[in-house]
């Protein structure tokens, strides 16, 4: 395999070619903040958190961006920073932020990104907007979506489509009045709960027994 | 569906190959036939590009243009652009949707009306006003607006 060298935040680093830039940060241990990218699925570079700074101060989504050689790429600058908090703030004024009572505490990507960039919770309170709060779905037997969790970055249809080939989850609707729906299809899904397994929120949870 | 309809929908397809990127196409033609698209017709769809039910919805839904319900006989649009908004545009549609019983996108349910809004339809002159079906009513008050339909009382 052929061995490029690159630099991410001033540490020498060899990767494989035809790796991203994501992963080969990931495999050295630098922590890239990343919602919709999963090792198993091809990266869609929707959720934006990603960005990085590739040479001159150029913004490029990680996920999607091959190593070259000499690559110096910088994950953490005052424009990285400024974008990708604009980001995550839009993301949580749009989500619902009961972490005590979510299942997902605590594995959830979203407070790990949180973490990362020092945002809390009660600051972000101010900039929630007044939104009912919509009726989960729990029309599958396996498992139950809730739609004010969901950060919609795709994983769970990608899988449903790619890896498990049921495509029976799917975008509907646009804008903020986007979910995810498994209707009219319920007989193709498989239970194989690939989905749930991958959220990287609570936005779909096993169902409990009772 | 009809068997007169479920033939003409097929003649439609006939026009296509059944690649996956007809879909958008197709869906264009389907409304411009019947108006809207059916369940029956996203499924007869489906089928033909070897994609999911699902997946047609999805896109259907994505895009405001598609519509999933038939389209009322009278199709009352409210015009809600700058000027008509600051003409009043807002208690225009809060008076027609008194008068029809609808809120906006809403078809009635014996399929005389549909109250739909848009941003502008270029009559700001005559602001603010609403159209019917093809005829457009400009300067409008809430009075005016029962009067457009005397019947509905």
């Amino acid at each position: 395999m052929e061995k490029i060298a690159l630099t991410i935040d001033g540490l020498n680093i060899v990767a494989d070619k035809g790796m991203t830039v994501l992963e080969t940060a990931l495999r050295n241990g630098i922590y890239i903040p990343h919602l919709c990218y999963h090792p198993d699925l091809k990266p869609s570079g929707v959720c934006r958190l990603c960005l990085v700074e590739v040479g001159d101060e150029q913004l490029v989504t990680s996920c999607r961006m091959k190593v070259e050689q000499g690559m110096v790429i910088k994950t953490k600058s005052p424009e990285v920073d400024k974008v990708r908090r604009a980001i995550v703030e839009l993301l949580i004024a749009d989500h619902h932020t009961d972490c005590r009572n979510c299942p997902s505490s605590g594995q959830c990507e979203l407070q790990r990104i949180m973490a990362s960039l020092h945002i809390s919770v009660k600051r972000m309170r101010p900039l929630k907007w007044a939104r009912e709060e919509l009726p989960r779905d729990t029309s599958n037997p396996f498992f139950d979506y809730d739609p004010n969790k969901c950060v919609l970055c795709g994983i769970c249809v990608q899988t449903c489509e790619v890896v498990q080939g049921t495509s029976s989850l799917y975008f509907v609707g646009r804008g903020y009045g986007t979910k995810v729906a498994f209707f009219a299809n319920k007989s193709r899904c498989e239970s194989c709960r690939q989905c749930v397994a991958r959220c990287p929120v609570g936005a779909l949870i096993p169902k409990t027994v009772r | 569906m009809e068997k007169r309809e479920e033939r003409l929908l097929r003649e439609i397809l006939s026009f296509y190959k059944g690649q996956q990127g007809e879909l958008i196409p197709i869906l264009l033609q389907v409304q411009a036939n019947f108006g809207y698209l059916s369940e029956k017709a996203r499924k007869l769809i489906a089928r033909f590009l070897s994609i999911t039910e699902g997946q047609v919805y999805s896109i259907a839904s994505f895009y405001s243009q598609f519509r999933l319900v038939p389209l009322g006989k009278k199709r009352v649009t409210i015009c809600r652009g700058t000027a008509c908004h600051i003409r009043g545009a807002p208690r225009i549609l809060e008076a027609t949707e008194k008068v029809l019983g609808l809120k906006e996108g809403e078809t009635s349910s014996d399929l005389e009306y549909t109250l739909e809004t848009v941003a502008c339809f270029g009559c700001c002159a005559l602001a603010p006003c609403i159209r019917i079906n093809k005829n457009v009513h400009g300067e409008m008050t809430p009075e005016k607006v029962k009067e457009l339909f005397p019947h509905l009382k």
